[in-house]
């Protein structure tokens, strides 16, 4: 047999190179190519290891590895699956001998460096996704002897902005946002992103700050405003999306930016009227006459006369003076800080302005000025953030320290996506941002003002928890009707949106208060809300329920008919007997006023009859027990970018979510729906999120042969047709999230608390299986039952402290960043649970502060 | 070392000389075909729904060959060409949520609305990458009030390459004209042409310069940064390079392009430069978005006075204001045609390897939940469609099905365009193209 020769030739290699082969395992240096070739390296752990199950005997899973042969591009899906099988600790299985953790994790390494010099581009291990390969044991408990780590540090490299980051900033050069104000800390202000409209797109608009009237209702209002979508793409969606791996700018997008930039130039200078007719800047609407239906024209607009612009060097050069190279470097120069957020080194000055000059001499002063400077949104700075530390002397471990402009952009981009305050820009100026202090001193002092605005760290809530993608899920209107939610029209898709904002402001109310963030966070019983939340955290009805409020609205319909006919009686009798009098007395005044005015009730009286019932959708929705949810008024951190002033008032409540129901975000509408599909439930999802974000815990890819679908069974619970991931084949992986999503069951696809599903009484059991922790693993009632245990854990506590070193380094930890960790989750821990504590140890830890230049140019990604 | 601009210029040198009217006929990619000559297809999009009533013959109501029956009086212009007709009736488009507009779902096949973000590429960018490749893939104009074009002469709303990732189209004939026959116009066009073609050049020297020092993957991510400016520039350096063959096709600017009287006037050179772009081989996939996707647009230059959503609001059928609208839309489909039917490809005509797909990103109607979404293809691609004929769907198969067709007819072999598995029980009864369009 085939296996067995092999087995015998092997045992005489492998008797001839134990001695060998224990020096070469002896040690472990995270980061550090594993030396070796198939033959001999991987072979003998494939040996030893996996083809008792994995041979042309058994054939285990349908897999037999034992003519796999070197890593190579035709069989590299399956290196793949054994890199995340063995590193993932899935196999061999647990009954099974094991490898010793140095032997582990070198295999593990050897496989990706096959891999990256097998498969051109291969990164699979940078994904965020995959940061919980690495063991959360071995990053927060002692390490076995062999295991070297070095010092910590990330790559030199460069980071994209990101849409949102990019559309902040170019929302700097046209609108004037309001000053923070302490009173109203809610209320979005200078230094807060520029959020998503009402559709969840994201764009920069013009001139909104001075739109004092218009013709038409909402969508004619967005019509006729001008905006610019978001151009730098960001195809992510769920997880941390902006890794500096991930994403560059290609030529669509850079013709695309320099055309709006034209745009925002002329707006610069010319305010309002680069997109409007004069007469239609004024403080008094009346003197502008809107012709006709003009809705969704530009002309359908009426604007303030109050500059509210920043009036910038640019409208300088065009608008007030004659263009001289003085004021030409200073539109330079002032462009290109407010866009790359440093000042212009001296010949890059010299070479914008020459590019200014040659277009005014090729097309005139205008049109030179506008294309010339439009070339500044192109810079590399503009767009990609550098943190290449070419400048500085590396350290005996190969590591050179950001400083100045690059520590101050580091700092600044961590919290923030608007140019650095001036605090921190004279601290770059004068030399002070150098150490490791000085970032503390600067990152403590933004940390401490509120008025600094620091979007980022929303940002990495959202990242993290995911509640954004609500009103990006697309609802079957037949499924979403029968939640209770309505399905008119996009009310749905508006409520989530809001949704989403409402659940950011509950964020940063918890981020104030600063204590016990994340278990905050996960078990709060306070909810931000609108009133259409009374719907979302309201209580489905069961199919009794239902009937009786149905019934009871047509007692009280049919009440109120009875009461509208007698009404008319009434009424038509009275007038009756005033038409008499007016008759008799046709000369009393008084007579005939009172008669026109019962005329008129009686008119209305009889329209309500011919009328019908009139509804209100929430208050008569039969299919909901609504919450009473009520509070003090409190802001949302949302726009007037497509919508007038209207939300910019306090239009939520910061209100206490009905006891027993809902327990912290993850039972929010808006992490719900965020976790749903077009039907259901989407329990895996959920599942997942638990596993990956809460447990550290790693799920292999989709084995390419799966066929991942449930059967479409109408009238059919989520839990029972979840039955096909229950066959072994499917569990192994399936385990690990199905038990930990199917809690969430007591509520419906569009977060409504339920208590029956289909007439019967909703399964709301799962189980906490393999944690890593054994005082988490056991089974739960339902989501708050599990959300309870999960907020005390300690690993949980980690777990969160993993993603956020993974948001804050823009990549995945390595074991050499455990003390960075550890640090980091010492600092929240002794902090009581204080965010900025957790910020600060991570802003001054040596995996932020200190960059190594990579050689080579395989872009192996690793340190 | 030869970069993928010099290779492009070098495609360009060599075959645009040798096939004479078009440029670049597919290298390697799935639509190419040595005897019929590149295909191409041009999306029309009529905004505020496409009332079945204003295309299908009077007494028509099963499928049958359209031979003997009378175009409705909105659409007679196409009467001579209904041998190349298919109305198409009885898509649906449910999920794309189009009323007041799919937006990007029209071409998605999604969800769209206002103010929501394209979730993924639509067919006409798909079409683009498949389609044999020219100098520019894909080009989207919109028509739209004169204000609009002026003040926002550049909107996404119907295009996308992806999530996130619109793609806008042109609605300023001059801007547009600059940038296709910049190299080859003369005084003020031609300066700034030239003007923006240093600066680009400048910022593809500093943005090289600024590279050096990288490394690893941050090098090649870099390198398609930079590689991005070589394409742009490129791509001027290419239609400079062929601009005695472009010569032969671009339009002549006259006051329209400067002093419109009507807006009517920009969409009708719009068009021009749309089937000058065709004819001369600069791209394969044209979309026109005929009030640009949203619920507003004016032809005031037909005697139109009513504007925007108001028109969305009367009923289509028998409707003096429709029948203009949809009139002035079949002239310029009958434009289209004769345009391309003057260009001799292959053995044939350019039209014979053409396809134009006439629908509104409204479905039927302004106020609609997408039940039934009728669409017009004229042209039989290389005699892949169905000519001739209405025929009549129940309703059951999504406007992804017609993409899905479109797709298999270029070469793509794909069962579904947009659409999971998962939805598709829900939203489409069958798999693969539609059998009733393709020969």
């Amino acid at each position: 047999m085939k296996k067995r020769a092999f087995t015998l030739a092997l045992t005489a290699i492998s008797l001839l190179g134990t001695a060998v082969r224990a020096a070469d395992t002896s040690t472990y240096t995270p980061g550090q190519p594993v030396e070796g070739t198939f033959q001999n390296f991987a072979q003998d752990f494939l040996e030893r290891h996996c083809f008792d199950c994995h041979d042309d005997v058994t054939t285990k899973g349908n897999l037999s590895l034992l003519d796999l042969g070197p890593v190579d591009e035709t069989n590299a899906s399956i290196w793949k699956s054994i890199w995340a099988q063995v590193t993932l600790q899935e196999m061999p299985p647990k009954k099974k001998p094991q490898p010793d953790i140095v032997e582990r994790l070198r295999f593990s390494d050897w496989v990706v460096g096959e891999l990256e010099h097998a498969v051109g581009g291969f990164q699979a291990h940078l994904d965020p996704h995959k940061g919980n390969y690495v063991n959360h044991d071995l990053l927060f408990g002692p390490l076995p002897e062999g295991i070297r780590l070095q010092p910590a540090s990330s790559p030199a490299r460069l980071w994209r902005v990101t849409p949102q980051e990019h559309i902040t900033r170019l929302n700097e050069l046209i609108n004037t946002e309001p000053v923070y104000d302490p009173e109203k800390p809610g209320v979005r202000s200078h230094g807060d992103a520029v959020p998503t409209n009402h559709g969840g797109e994201l764009k920069l608009y013009f001139g909104t700050d001075r739109i004092i009237k218009w013709q038409g209702g909402t969508v004619a209002y967005a019509t006729s405003v001008k905006s610019v979508p978001a151009v730098l793409s960001s195809a992510r969606k769920h997880g941390l999306e902006n890794y500096p791996d991930f994403y560059t700018v290609n030529s669509a997008e850079a013709t695309q930016i320099v055309g709006k930039a034209e745009d925002i130039l002329r707006y610069m200078a010319y305010g309002p009227l680069s997109i409007a007719n004069p007469e239609q800047i004024t403080d008094d609407p009346n003197t502008y006459e809107m012709e006709g239906d003009i809705r969704g024209l530009p002309t359908a607009l009426v604007y303030g006369t109050k500059i509210v612009r920043p009036l910038t060097p640019v409208f300088d050069v065009i608008v007030v003076r004659e263009v001289t190279d003085e004021r030409l470097q200073a539109a330079v120069d002032y462009l290109f800080e407010a866009l790359t957020f440093r000042p212009p080194a001296p010949e890059e000055s010299r070479d914008y302005v020459q590019i200014v000059k040659d277009a005014i001499a090729k097309v005139g002063k205008e049109n030179g000025v506008f294309m010339g400077l439009s070339a500044i949104f192109l810079d590399r700075d503009a767009l990609f953030r550098p943190e290449l530390v070419e400048s500085g002397e590396p350290d005996e471990h190969g590591r050179v320290m950001l400083r100045d402009w690059e520590l101050g952009l580091a700092v600044n981009h961590a919290l923030r996506y608007i140019k650095p305050d001036e605090e921190l820009r004279r601290a770059i100026v004068e030399g002070r941002l150098r150490t490791r202090e000085d970032a503390k001193r600067e990152v403590s002092r933004m940390l401490a003002d509120d008025g600094i605005r620091k979007p980022r760290i929303l940002r990495f809530f959202h990242d993290y928890f995911d509640h954004d993608l609500a009103g990006y899920i697309c609802k079957d209107t037949v499924a979403l009707a029968r939640t209770g939610a309505s399905s008119r029209g996009n009310g749905h898709y508006r409520a989530m949106f809001d949704a989403t904002a409402s659940t950011d402001r509950l964020i940063e109310l918890i981020l104030e208060k600063d204590r016990d963030v994340l278990k905050e966070m996960l078990t709060t019983q306070q909810v931000v809300a609108t009133k259409a939340d009374n719907t979302y955290f309201g209580r489905k009805h069961t199919e009794e329920e239902r009937r009786a409020a149905l019934a009871a609205r047509k007692r009280a319909e049919k009440e109120q008919a009875k009461k509208d006919a007698a009404e008319v009686k009434r009424l038509e009798k009275e007038v009756a007997e005033l038409e008499a009098n007016v008759r008799e007395n046709p000369e009393s005044r008084q007579t005939k006023k009172f008669l026109a005015r019962l005329e008129k009730q009686l008119v209305a009286a009889k329209k309500r009859i011919e009328r019908g019932p009139r509804r209100n959708r929430d208050q008569d929705n039969v299919d909901v027990a609504l919450a009473d949810l009520s509070g003090p008024k409190i802001f949302a951190r949302v726009s007037r970018r497509s919508f007038g002033n209207g939300s910019m008032k306090p239009e939520r409540m910061l209100a206490t979510a009905p006891e027993g129901q809902r327990m912290g975000i993850l039972t929010h509408p808006a992490w719900l729906v965020s976790h749903s599909d077009a039907m259901d439930n989407h329990a895996i999802h959920r599942g997942r999120w638990i596993r990956e974000r809460l447990l550290g815990g790693g799920i292999p890819d989709v084995p390419i042969t799966v066929d991942a679908m449930l059967p479409d069974e109408p009238e059919t619970t989520l839990r029972e047709r979840m039955r096909v991931t229950r066959e072994k084949y499917c569990w192994t992986c399936h385990q690990k999230m199905d038990p930990l999503g199917l809690p969430f069951e007591m509520y419906n696809h569009a977060g409504l608390f339920r208590t029956t599903e289909w007439g019967k009484p909703v399964d709301t059991t799962g189980e906490i299986i393999d944690s890593g922790d054994p005082d988490l693993d056991g089974p739960v009632e339902n989501a708050i039952d599990m959300i309870q245990k999960l907020a005390q854990s300690e690993r949980v506590e980690q777990v969160f402290v993993r993603h956020a070193f993974r948001f804050w380094m823009g990549r995945n930890e390595t074991l050499n960043d455990a003390a960075v960790l550890q640090a980091a989750h010492r600092a929240y821990r002794d902090s009581g649970g204080s965010m900025k504590a957790l910020i600060t140890s991570l802003l001054t830890s040596d995996a932020f502060l200190y960059r190594k230049v990579q050689t080579g140019d395989t872009g192996k990604g690793k340190e | 070392m030869i970069t993928r601009r010099k290779s492009l210029q070098t495609i360009a040198g060599g075959l645009g000389a040798v096939l004479g009217s078009s440029l670049f006929p597919g290298i390697g990619r799935a639509a190419s075909s040595l005897l019929g000559g590149p295909k191409r297809v041009i999306f029309f999009m009529q905004n505020q729904g496409f009332d079945p009533a204003t295309c299908i013959p009077a007494g028509m109501t099963g499928s049958g060959s359209l031979a003997k029956a009378k175009l409705p009086e909105p659409i007679e212009a196409l009467e001579p060409y209904k041998d190349r007709l298919h109305i198409i009736n009885g898509l649906h488009g449910l999920h794309t949520s189009p009323a007041h507009s799919a937006f990007f779902g029209a071409l998605g096949g999604y969800r769209g609305s206002d103010g929501v973000p394209p979730s993924g590429p639509t067919i006409d960018f798909e079409l683009s990458k498949v389609l044999p490749e020219t100098l520019l893939p894909h080009l989207c104009i919109g028509m739209d009030s004169l204000e609009n074009m002026r003040a926002k002469p550049t909107v996404a709303n119907l295009s996308a390459s992806g999530a996130g990732q619109p793609i806008f189209m042109h609605s300023n004939p001059n801007h547009l004209y600059q940038m296709l026959y910049g190299g080859i116009s003369q005084g003020e066009i031609r300066q700034q042409h030239e003007a923006r073609s240093s600066i680009y050049t400048r910022i593809e020297q500093m943005a090289a310069a600024k590279g050096g020092a990288l490394q690893g993957m941050a090098k090649q991510r870099y390198g398609q940064y930079v590689q991005g400016f070589e394409d742009i520039n490129g791509l001027r350096e290419r239609l400079g390079g062929v601009s005695d063959h472009l010569r032969e096709f671009a339009p002549e600017v006259d006051e329209r392009y400067a002093k419109p009287e009507f807006e009517t006037d920009w969409h009708d050179v719009l068009l021009d430069l749309g089937i000058s772009a065709l004819k001369s081989g600069i791209t394969s996939v044209l979309t026109i978005g005929s009030g640009r996707g949203e619920i507003f647009g004016a032809w005031k230059g037909l005697g139109i006075e009513q504007q925007g959503h108001n028109l969305g609001h009367m009923k289509q059928p028998d409707n003096p204001i429709w029948i203009k609208i949809r009139q002035y839309n079949s002239r310029m489909l009958v434009k289209l045609m004769e345009e391309l039917e003057k260009v001799p490809e292959g053995s044939g005509t350019m039209m014979d390897n053409t396809l134009i797909v006439y629908t509104s990103n409204n479905a039927d109607k302004q106020h609609t939940n997408g039940a039934n979404w009728p669409v017009m293809l004229l042209g039989h691609c290389q005699g892949a469609f169905k000519t001739g004929r209405f025929t009549q769907l129940d309703g059951k198969r999504p406007i992804n099905a017609l993409y899905t067709s479109i797709l298999r007819a270029s070469g793509v072999q794909c069962d579904r365009f947009n659409m999971s598995e998962k939805l598709a029980m829900k939203f489409d009864t069958g798999s693969g193209p539609l059998k009733e369009l393709l020969v």
